[in-house]
This record gives C-alpha cells, structure tokens and sequence, in this order.
C-alpha cells in the first residue's frame, strides 16, 4: 500500500479521528512512516513551544468589552463616548439595577398625562434589545430593596367577546389579520389589559443597606436622588390568540397597546440613570447599551435572554422594527413602534411569516 | 410592505455574545503571533470592532475573527511597530508567557527568530499554523482559509517545517 501525505499524518497527530482507518493502519506498520510522524511530532512541539503563550488565559473580557463599547460609540453614531468604567465588578448588585430596567419593560405601558413634577423620560419610539442571561430574567430580586415600588392598575388579562368590545374598552384599534398563516385556522381569543403604572421610590438607606450585604459599597449618591421617584406608565393593550391544536403555545398572537412611558421626579432622569451605571453591579455591556439608546430618550429596552433568541433589525411599514427568533428556530416575533403604540406578531412561525404578516395588518 | 435590514452602519446585534464567546480565542491567536498579551489585546480590539460593523455570519465569526487576528498582528509585526528588544523582553517576563515546557527547548532570542520567519512564510500557512495551535480543529482551519480540508495539514505541516530550518539555522550559526 501506498504511504499516507505527509498532510495526513500531520493531522494524525492532532485528530486521529479524521484520519482514515486504513491509513491509520498502514502507519502503524510501516517503519518510513512511523519515522517521519515522529519528526512531525518533533517540528510540531518545538514550533508549538516557540509560540507558547498563556494567550487569553484569565484576560478580563468584561473590561476589553467595555473598552470596544467605547470605541463603537466613539465611531459609531455621533455619541459622545462612554466613560472607561474602572474596577472588575460583578456582584450581587447586578441584579437589583438590571432589574430596575427590567421593570421598565414588564410594565411597558402609557401614560396619556404626566403631572408637572414629573419629567418625561422616554416615550416609545422605537425599541432596542438588550442581551440579558435568561438567569438574570428568571432571578429578578425585589426591588424593595432599594426603595418602595408601587403598582396601581390592572395588567391582569380578561377576554372579551369579540373585536368591538376590545376596542370599546381599551380605546385602541384591534388589529385585523387578513391572511392567516398555514397551519393557523379559526377566530382568535381577544383578551384586553388594563392601564398599569409602577412608581419606584429610591432609599439611599435601603440601596446602601442592600450593598452592604452583598459586600459592595454603595457609590456615592448624588443630591437630590434619595427620595426620588422613577415611574412607569404602561396598557391598555390588545392580543389576539390562536390557540393551537398540538403544543401549549399559542400558533399566534397579534398584541397591541399604548406604548411605555417612564417619568421621574425629583431628579432629571439623566442623574438617576448614571447614577445606575455607576453602581458596581451592572455588565459592562448592559451598560454601554444603556447609554446609547438612552441618548435621545426615545428608545425603549426590551431585555432579551441572549441565550435564547437571537435578535435582528427590520422594517414594518417603512418603520423601524425587531425581529426575535428564538435560537431553536421554532418560535418568531416581531416588535414594533408607530405613533405611540406598540404592536407585536408572535408565533410558532418562522421570521419571514410574522413579518409577512405584520406588513398585512390592518 | 417593506422588509429590510438595518439601514445605517449599525453595530451588529448578536456583538456582544460572539465577544463573549471567542475574545479570550482571538486573544491567544494574536499572542501566538506576537508574544505579548498587550499588544494581543490591541490586535482584538480592532478585530471585533471590523466584526462589530460587519455582517459576517455568525457561525462563521469564529474563523473569520481568527484569520483576522493572525492577518491584524502579522501586520503589526512586519510594520516595526513594536517595542523594543528591551522592552519586549520585560513584557515576556511579566507575562509569564514562558511556560516550563517552552523554557527547557526554546530561548527568548529563538522566539523571536521564529516570530520573523512566521512572517515571512506565505500567508496561508503562518494564519493555518498559529490557528491550529490555537486550537481551531482541521475543519475550522479549512472552512476559514478555504481549504479543502484535507490541504490543512500539508499546509500546517510547512510551516512547521520551514520554522524548523529556520531555528535550525540559527542554532548552527552560533
């Protein structure tokens, strides 16, 4: 039998698996090609010795992503950049103020009048996601341990008879899918939520109380933000629900509801917003996020579990808009903004489906 | 209706998660090429950040970002921009880049014989030899250099044997 490449043996010493049997063979028996492998092993060590390093052993990834955050922001857009964050981090904190933000988005909602203590935060534009762990979603602590939150209102969903009657009580228009995908048959469930409105109390006592514990100390907090107060408005909304037959998930739903508006009072909302990114707990990531689509204070964050979905820009209607597809392929939604209400499709579908359509809605 | 992607130089969304994933990867691909984990660090810095305004596939990121790495610090060290002998000499032992294995075979002045014929080996091997011992698998190598997966290791295996002769040559001249 012919000998093996001097390429096949070479990888014979790295992945034997990928090497033919009968080459494998061949070699094990023939003394010419047992003498040159062990040359190869020879060449390949020294070379490997020559270039050893301890590579990216133990390099700080969090501090390397935030210095390229600074750079894509510097480059970027036209945002100013992002401070260098000093210091390692990762605590226990980190929860807590993701959380914060986290709260943000469960209570997305409107609110049609801001008393005038109140400063606009954001109103909806537009929507970016947010990488988050699926973890940091599943662990959300209570927030009362940075102060009093508040919640009035009811988001808890009821049906409703039909179309009209969601319309009536939610004040919003019930969107109307012309053409239903395949598989998806039949009238949907309409289900309607209320107005809800959080407001979230800063205690400095309680937020330093809380870092003691986690053995953090508490950065200093600026004038003015102890006692001050963040307020989310979110709802009415729609969905409409078809069931399916097969799974637990519904084959579709089409939500609607009146954008979230978030307020603070006390302090501009910039203030309490460092002031959070200030905090030792926060991903760097997060944080230069947060910076950017916080910039021109319409721009909503929609945490998403990295792990799970992937997430990607598109247009509905010549509006911007996010489409999220889960990373088994099996579940798609698409998000968007216009005039102040937010609408979603969502299904067991693939990305090419919901926006299909999300462009047919009427 | 219009359905379309991302019409300003937006950073690519999935950024975040590739940079989690392979920064410590592209960080070693570079030190193997240079030597110095500082420099490494710069060479990935530029790197993700061309990934960032790219479209590059995800599933392909991974290589992509490893010939680049290999490309961005050859280049550095064929520029000249790089410290010092003195200097890169305080650099490698405040990296410990030497490690006890590397220390009994290969000299300080023999790394850096091998940094200088690693780049002035044809391109394709030098980016072959630094991916694969960095780990990247014969597969990985060959989807990212465009090679049939079968040339990887007679490409791997040249480099490894013009390095040799190189070192070789150096010893014997002594």
């Amino acid at each position: 039998m012919r000998h093996p490449t001097e390429g096949v043996l070479r990888r014979l010493l790295d992945e034997p698996a990928g090497v033919a049997d009968s080459d494998r063979q061949h070699v094990v028996g023939c003394p010419e090609c047992l003498a040159g492998l062990a040359a190869m092993r020879a060449d390949a060590a020294l070379v490997e010795a020559a270039m050893a390093t301890d590579g990216g052993a133990d390099v700080d990834v969090a501090a390397a992503w935030q210095r390229l955050s600074t750079a894509l922001a510097a480059t970027g857009s036209g945002h100013a950049a992002a401070p260098r964050r000093a210091g390692r981090s990762r605590g226990l904190l980190r929860r807590p103020v993701v959380a914060a933000f986290a709260v943000a988005v469960v209570l997305t909602g409107a609110g049609t009048a801001a008393a005038n203590d109140w400063f606009q935060i954001f109103a909806t534009e537009q929507i970016t996601p947010v990488s988050i762990s699926t973890a940091d979603l599943i662990a959300l602590p209570d927030l009362s341990a940075y102060g009093d939150v508040v919640v009035t209102g009811d988001a808890e969903p009821h049906e409703v008879a039909d179309a009209a009657a969601a319309a009536a009580e939610t004040g919003l228009d019930v969107p109307e899918v012309t053409t239903l995908p395949q598989g998806v048959t039949g009238e949907p469930v309409y289900q309607v939520s209320g107005e809800v409105s959080a407001t979230f109390t800063f205690s400095a006592e309680r937020a330093a109380e809380a870092a003691a514990e986690a053995g953090e100390t508490l950065p200093p907090v600026p004038p003015g933000l102890d006692g001050s107060q963040v307020r989310l408005n979110a709802g009415p909304g729609i969905a409409l629900i078809w069931s399916s037959q097969a799974a637990d998930v519904p084959a579709l739903i089409v939500g609607r509801a009146v954008a979230p508006t978030a307020f603070s009072s006390g302090v501009p909302y910039e203030t309490i917003r460092d002031y959070l990114l200030s905090l030792p707990g926060l991903p760097d990531d997060v944080a230069a996020q947060l910076r950017t689509f916080t910039a021109d204070g319409s721009t909503l964050p929609l945490p998403v579990p990295a792990d799970e979905v992937t997430t990607s820009p598109a247009e509905v209607d010549g509006l911007p808009a996010t489409v999220l597809v889960s990373r088994d392929q099996t579940m798609a939604a698409v998000v968007w903004v216009d005039d102040g209400v937010v609408t979603a499709v969502a299904g067991a579908l693939d990305a090419d489906e919901v926006l299909s359509i999300a462009g047919d809605l009427r | 209706m219009a359905v379309s992607g991302s019409a300003r130089g937006a950073v690519r969304a999935d950024l975040d998660e590739i940079f989690r994933r392979d920064y410590e990867l592209v960080v070693g691909v570079a030190a193997r090429v240079l030597g110095s984990r500082d420099q490494a660090e710069d060479v990935a810095q530029d790197v993700f950040l061309s990934l960032g305004r790219s479209s590059v596939p995800a599933g392909e990121a991974r290589g992509w970002l490893s010939v680049a790495a290999v490309h961005t610090a050859l280049n550095l060290l064929r520029s000249g921009r790089r410290r010092t002998s003195r200097e890169e000499t305080a650099a490698v032992a405040a990296d410990t880049l030497v490690s006890d294995v590397a220390e009994a075979v290969v000299t300080l002045e023999e790394r850096s014989h091998v940094r200088a014929a690693l780049a002035r080996l044809p391109r394709k091997q030098a980016v072959a030899l630094v991916l694969r011992h960095s780990g990247l698998s014969y597969a990985e190598v060959a989807a990212a250099l465009d090679l049939s997966p079968g040339s990887v290791g007679t490409t791997v295996r040249r480099a490894e044997s013009a390095l040799r002769k190189e070192l070789n040559r150096h010893a014997s001249s002594h």
